[in-house]
């Protein structure tokens, strides 16, 4: 099917469905994307009523990562419908892991995605002309080179978790030795490279925490960054306070971080949060076989899990 | 009647510029514009719109030492002030939304009791306007009746034209250093910098996307404080500092001191966001903005409004930064017409 017809077909597939789910009150709400302002953008709505499920739309620019924002939609004794990519449903996985949401309060509109674009990526900028056919799903060809870098190796385009299903499921990447290239490049560099490279990066950090704000393993209702007694972290922005922000942050989601990409997408300076925590997945896959956190809800992550018959000690 | 400098010289006015004073320009860097030291040979990046942080850093860094302290139970404490940055530096290539920033966060930091940090470092810089070219599909100074090519603050104010600068000093400052590159410049015997500079005029006019009207909004949010609206918006916000620590009039800041396990320690103010949620946070742990809604409404009331009723300069110099960079495309322009319909819905439902 051409792009242009799946994004109408699911657009049209999911008003109708969030409709009667408001109307017949299976949903109280519903957490989908509107169009945004601008070309290339879309918005997180939150829908209550069913006659304003003409605002919900289906694009590749859908990029934002919804499933935060369970955290201020559920209700005990009642289900908000939220609709979710791939690897956003990733994100829903570990926030029932977490115990944030009970998996009866939420119910899951999975998407099969064929990729999201970057709307940094589109040539030209932000013109309308451009990116209109790709919003819109008139551009009848599909432009991975256009695509987030997460999306060239997807491991779950279609979701993990759903209650529905609206498309057909999109196969996997099976490039699995491509998944981790550029890890391999980073690991590959000097400690000095290594160094240098990320110094680059955190000494650009304005420690705005829409990285920890936007992630679905960070949920945490009193941060460690936010406390100032003692003050592990303090607000000063330099290379050595930034630095521990960052590795801070990337062990406290270790084992826990579901690779949405979402720190990534959002950083206003385009630190490239993802390798940090893409390193730590790949550890876990060589050390522990552990696959990507949030793939299956009955696999516990690698670092909040034990067993008596582990044969090393507990240190 | 500005002067031309030809594009090959513009080097060579860097690095004169560089020799009286530290220079920072916009730099292109992993794919983004920063103003960034300058450095022989280094020069701006040709195609920058604008850059993705403000120069207000340069005035009101995101981190300043304000004084450190020691304590000896033998003595008093003793306090050592930090003397303020008296550094000459000159920022090239600030836009004229940035320039308009700058103006609106003069009375803040100069006003009855001005501060010395930002008050010294004002007084040692040179602002060196560049005109923009084109605007970004988030650009909206023209909203706010900013010219885009005129750098209105500026020391020195330049427009880039097809072949060639126009150049003209503004201030004595500005004056006094355009005449160190009095050989670098020429006159514009021909008269040809008018006819380029309203074709260019025409070029830049037509990049800008439609316009919000700010006009009768500070009216409307006069009358109109709790209104369900807020709590729309707040409801996809993440919390996070981009759109404050991107803008280029945000000015919050906090105070604290760091100690190292000793009686002696430094005090810093660094940069705060209002949109975080511990911004307004009291000892004993009462908020008296509770939540998102709360925040929100602050940024806004605070742009469109409440820096009008204090220094009657607006809040919001249009540069588009936040409406580029929100992750959940909070969009200040569509809030604006957002406000202009609730008003048009006020009015007649009266
Ligand atoms: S989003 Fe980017 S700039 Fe903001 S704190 Fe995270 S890494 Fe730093
Ligand atoms: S750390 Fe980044 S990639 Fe991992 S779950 Fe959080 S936002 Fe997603
Ligand atoms: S940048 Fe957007 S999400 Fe972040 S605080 Fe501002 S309005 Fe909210
Ligand atoms: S509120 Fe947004 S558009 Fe207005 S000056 Fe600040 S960053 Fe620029």
């Amino acid at each position: 099917m051409s792009e242009k017809k799946a994004h109408q077909e699911i657009t049209a597939k999911l008003r109708a469905e969030c409709k009667r789910l408001l109307e017949t009150g299976t949903v109280h709400t519903v957490i989908g994307f509107a169009p945004g302002s601008m070309p290339g953008r879309t918005v997180p709505v939150f829908i209550t009523n069913p006659q304003e499920v003409a605002q919900l739309t289906w694009n590749p620019f859908c990029a934002a990562n919804l499933s935060k924002y369970l955290l201020d939609h559920h209700q005990p004794g009642g289900k908000a419908a939220i609709v979710v990519k791939g690897c956003d449903s990733r994100g829903i996985v570990r926030l029932l892991q977490d115990n944030q949401v009970l998996r009866d309060e939420v119910h899951i509109l999975g998407i099969p995605c064929r990729g999201q674009y970057d709307h940094r990526k589109i040539p030209g900028g932000l013109e309308v002309e451009e990116t209109e056919p790709l919003e819109q799903g008139t551009a009848d060809v599909a432009h991975p080179e256009l695509h987030l870098e997460k999306c060239a190796y997807c491991e779950n385009p279609t979701p993990v978790i759903y209650d529905l299903l609206l498309d057909d499921a999109v196969a996997p990447s099976t490039d699995s030795k491509g998944r981790f290239t550029e890890i391999t490049d980073l690991e590959a560099k000097t400690a000095q490279e290594k160094s240098t490279y990320w110094d680059d990066h955190f000494s650009r950090c304005l420690r705005c925490y829409a990285c920890r704000n936007a992630c679905p393993a960070c949920t945490c209702r009193e941060c460690v960054f936010d406390q100032f007694d003692p003050d592990w972290v303090s607000k000063r922005n330099n290379l050595t306070e930034n630095t521990a922000f960052h590795l801070i942050r990337a062990f406290h989601v270790a084992g826990r971080c579901v690779d949405c990409g979402e720190c990534d997408r959002v950083c206003p300076v385009q630190i490239p949060l993802r390798l940090l925590n893409r390193k730590i997945i790949k550890d876990l896959d060589e050390l522990f076989e552990a696959p990507t956190p949030g793939t299956d809800l009955n696999v516990k992550p690698a670092l909040g899990d034990f067993t008596p018959q582990d044969p090393d000690e507990f240190h | 009647m500005p002067a031309i400098l030809k594009k090959d010289n513009l080097q060579q006015l860097l690095a004169s510029l560089s020799q009286a004073y530290k220079l920072v320009l916009p730099v292109r860097e992993n794919g983004m514009t920063f103003f960034r030291p300058y450095q022989t040979g280094l020069t701006i990046d040709p195609d920058y719109i604008n850059t993705a942080t403000s120069p207000k850093e340069f005035l009101f860094p995101q981190t300043e030492k304000m004084l450190s302290f020691k304590y000896r139970e033998s003595a008093d404490i003793s306090i050592t002030n930090e003397e303020p940055h008296a550094e000459k530096l000159a920022v090239f290539g600030a836009r004229s939304c940035d320039l308009a920033g700058i103006a609106a966060l003069d009375p803040v930091f100069g006003g009855r009791f001005p501060d010395p940090q930002y008050s010294t470092r004002r007084d040692n810089v040179l602002l060196v306007g560049l005109g923009c070219r084109r605007a970004s599909a988030s650009c909206f100074c023209q909203a706010f009746n900013i010219d885009p090519l005129a750098c209105a603050g500026a020391d020195i104010a330049m427009i880039e034209l097809e072949d060639c600068f126009a150049i003209e000093a503004r201030t004595a400052r500005g004056h006094a250093q355009l005449a160190n590159f009095s050989q670098l410049l020429e006159e514009d015997h021909s008269g040809g910098v008018k006819t380029s500079l309203s074709s260019a005029r025409e070029a830049l006019n037509r990049s800008f996307g439609s316009l919000p009207d700010p006009a009768g909004v500070k009216d409307f949010l006069d009358r109109q404080f709790e209104l369900p609206y807020w709590e729309q918006i707040a409801s996809r916000c993440l919390g996070c500092g981009i759109c404050t620590y991107i803008c280029p009039t945000c000015h919050c800041f906090d105070i604290f001191d760091v100690t190292r396990g000793k009686p002696d320690g430094n005090r810093y103010r660094c940069w705060d966001s209002c949109m975080f949620a511990d911004f307004t946070g009291m000892a004993g742990g009462h908020n008296p903005r509770p939540t998102q809604k709360e925040r929100v409404r602050n940024r806004f009331m605070h742009k469109l409004k409440y820096h009008l009723d204090r220094y009657e300069i607006g809040g919001c110099v249009g540069c588009g930064r936040c409406v580029e960079k929100c992750p959940v495309n909070l969009d200040i322009r569509q809030i604006i017409n957002d406000i202009n319909k609730l008003q048009g819905v006020e009015v007649n439902g009266q």
